[in-house]
């Protein structure tokens, strides 16, 4: 039975990498990408999730405080339309304490059956593992470095509830707050043992699975998406002063791994109307368009009294992870004046 | 760093081990007295399968806190289960013929313990100033595996042989390497392949395993240090069945050519797994699909179905492989374990926690017992 192994006797210390190229895990991640997602379904957008202690299994008060802190947290941070966490004595997913369904995993565990249910589970505090012994800060009276924050923990595995694989940091981990849920988890007092709220790699995989909240809301700066911004003219041919009604629409670009967000229209932000003069190469800011409506769309109605080129200009922010775009170019054909004509310096 | 002659092929038809999950954790009220059994008379030989029996290990809590473990086992339909209360750094492995090792440490010794639950005995089959975090019998009954971690500083000892015809324990693996993608090791597990012939030792980091593989007739070793590989389900031939490195379930489930590193996903989203043999006799991977336990798939190492069918996770989910809990029980390697969240029931009864691996008909455990 195990010829073909002894066959091949390697070393004892060989390195033997494995490929597991084609496990559908995740969104391929690289360092400071959007956390990568496990595989199976998603929960319902802002589908809510009641939860309740396991029966004989129930967690030290002091825990349960820090595990409806942590649905709090999520709830409150999540910057998408991801599932929530409540507390209901009876919700139908159980969260335990103890070994439960945890296998080897050290601290803590969860599954999920999305979009019906999941469970988590807490190891003891006390319990004995090969470096030493597991111990909860909320389970002391006075915490001691060294020991694990619960709230933490629990706000770690309600990502993974919602669908979070683990971030994938920089080598040096200098961006280990970016997310809470890791592979590694930190003890007081390191950088990232106390995070209650999630990263921004937390929040930008979230939103690409259950989409933004609302057509405004602001894009995780994990996140590098790219931008479009049309430009459109009522007419392109008029009388002098007369008046052109510009439309621009800001949008994501369509492209399929941005999954939930792609070509979802952006409003409230800033598109600025830009204008060239005829035989210029410089583009000055023209007018800054309003946002009239949530669904992207921008616009204003302005005499002209001089041919001009038109763009518009959407600047990457820096809050955002939106890349910034213009649209294409707009001649707007301004016919001479012909009588009563006003100084065009004062008339623009 | 030779393995000695202390492995053997077993033989055929031997019983599979199937782990029961111990999710309890809770301080039972009235303490019951320890089973206290007389010592067993002469060695302790290789025995004889044992099918049902078995054990459960449960944490004790004070006030919420970890403060020991209680130990229960017996054998199926024997009645009132016997009870153990251990310390707070304590395990149980096993059955193996019919016998579960024991160890317990009171902070200054460790002390381990054979109980035989044929014969309602026990040998006292060691002691070690190391603290002994984790044991188990070989195949034939003739060593004791151990890991070992220094008590002052928890610092790794590696795996230790201690022979049971009273030789000197000698370290036979040293410990591994300190490597920053697995983190400090949380777990050490010692299993050993299907066949008996290889030992398994397990390092989990916080969510990720390593794994080191000692084949005793030949002494290869291996080792399998990936990342993105998680805990063990078993090995088989020359493949390591694994889960991904994952916090939960579902996750992928893994096959790990042993000799060339190649990795098969036999499913990418696998709840609880074991080790079994199909209606052939040939090994195979046993597995829930998804994490709710109401599918079971019966699939042979290299990703191929041979069997599937439905199971009610009211009635019973699979029970998971040792190092998923703490428990187990001696059963037919051509039927899967279930129980109420994929335990045993505490109080030792035991009915219908066997399903046929070929349509999942149920069988009572009491009745293969007899």
């Amino acid at each position: 039975m195990m010829r073909s192994l002894r066959q091949r006797r390697h070393r004892l210390g060989a390195l033997l990498p494995g490929l597991i190229a084609s496990i559908a895990i995740a969104l391929p991640a690289l360092a400071h990408s959007p956390d990568p997602s496990l595989s199976g379904s998603l929960f319902g957008q802002d589908q809510q999730l009641r939860f309740r202690w396991r029966s004989g299994a129930e967690p030290p008060s002091a825990l349960k405080t820090a595990i409806r802190a942590a649905a709090d947290d999520s709830n409150a941070t999540r910057a998408s339309r991801a599932a929530t966490f409540v507390y209901d004595t009876a919700g139908t997913n159980n969260i335990g304490y103890g070994t439960g369904t945890c296998g080897v995993n050290g601290i803590g565990c969860f599954t999920r059956t999305a979009p019906t249910s999941f469970t988590m589970w807490l190891r003891e505090h006390g319990r004995p593992f090969d470096w030493g012994t597991l111990r909860w800060c909320q389970m002391q009276a006075e915490p001691t470095n060294g020991c694990y924050d619960a709230e933490t923990i629990a706000l770690d595995e309600f990502g993974h509830v919602e669908i979070l694989n683990h971030h994938v940091n920089y080598a040096d981990e200098s961006d280990y707050t970016d997310a809470v849920v890791q592979t590694f988890s930190r003890t007081r007092p390191k950088t990232g043992w106390n995070m209650h709220t999630y990263g921004v790699c937390d929040t930008a995989t979230l939103q690409v699975k259950y989409d933004v909240p609302t057509l405004s809301s602001p894009y995780s700066r994990c996140l590098d998406l790219t931008t479009i911004v049309t430009l459109g003219v009522n007419d392109s041919s008029i009388a002098f002063g007369a008046s052109v009604d510009f439309g621009s629409l800001l949008r994501v670009a369509t492209n399929s791994s941005y999954e939930r967000l792609s070509a979802n229209p952006l409003g409230k932000r800033t598109v600025r109307l830009q204008r060239r003069a005829i035989g210029s190469t410089t583009w000055t800011n023209f007018y800054t368009l309003p946002s009239s409506t949530p669904t992207g769309t921008y616009r204003a109605t302005l005499r002209l009294f001089e041919t001009a080129d038109f763009r518009t200009a959407f600047s990457a922010p820096t809050t955002e992870g939106l890349r910034g775009d213009t649209s294409a170019i707009i001649r707007v054909t301004v016919a001479p004046c012909t009588s009563n004509c006003p100084d065009p310096l004062t008339a623009q | 760093m030779v393995v000695s002659r202390w492995f053997r092929r077993a033989g055929p038809g031997i019983a599979a081990v199937g782990a029961v999950v111990a999710i309890a954790s809770t301080t039972f009220g009235a303490r019951t007295p320890d089973w206290d059994p007389p010592d067993c008379v002469g060695p302790v030989g290789p025995g004889a399968q044992s099918i049902g029996a078995w054990y459960r290990i449960d944490p004790v809590l004070t006030e919420g806190a970890w403060s020991g473990q209680r130990l229960t086992l017996g054998r199926a339909g024997d009645g009132t289960p016997l009870q153990f209360h251990l310390d707070a750094e304590s395990f149980a492995s096993g059955p193996h013929r019919g016998t579960v090792l024991v160890g317990t440490d009171d902070g200054a010794l460790s002390t381990l313990t054979l109980l035989d639950l044929e014969a309602g005995c026990r040998w006292r089959v060691g002691m070690s100033r190391d603290l002994i975090r984790h044991a188990t019998l070989d195949r034939d009954r003739r060593a004791i595996v151990e890991h070992r971690v220094d008590r002052r500083d928890r610092s790794d000892l590696g795996i230790w042989l201690r022979p049971l015809d009273g030789g000197a324990s000698a370290r036979i693996i040293p410990p591994p390497d300190a490597d920053p993608r697995f983190g400090r090791t949380w777990r050490t597990e010692l299993a050993w392949s299907e066949d008996g012939q290889t030992l398994i030792v397990e390092s989990c980091g916080e969510v990720a395993c390593r794994f080191r593989l000692a084949e005793v007739s030949s002494g290869g070793r291996w080792m399998i240090a990936d990342p993105s590989v998680g805990a063990l389900v078993g090995l088989t031939g020359d493949r390591l069945i694994a889960h991904g490195a994952c916090r939960g379930l579902p996750c992928p489930l893994l096959a790990i050519d042993v000799g060339s590193g190649r990795t098969a996903v036999l499913d990418t989203a696998a709840g609880r797994a074991v080790i079994g043999r199909d209606a052939h006799g040939r090994p195979a991977v046993i597995h829930e699909v998804g994490a709710d336990g109401d599918t079971i798939r019966v699939v042979l190492s290299d990703g191929h179905e041979v069997a599937g069918f439905d199971l009610d996770p009211e009635a019973g989910r699979l029970v998971a492989n040792p190092a998923w809990s703490g428990s187990a029980i001696e059963h037919p390697a051509d039927q899967i374990v279930v129980g109420p969240d994929g335990r045993l029931p505490i109080d030792g009864s035991a009915p219908e926690l066997l399903r046929n691996l070929v349509d999942g008909r149920p069988a009572s455990l009491e009745e293969v017992v007899r």
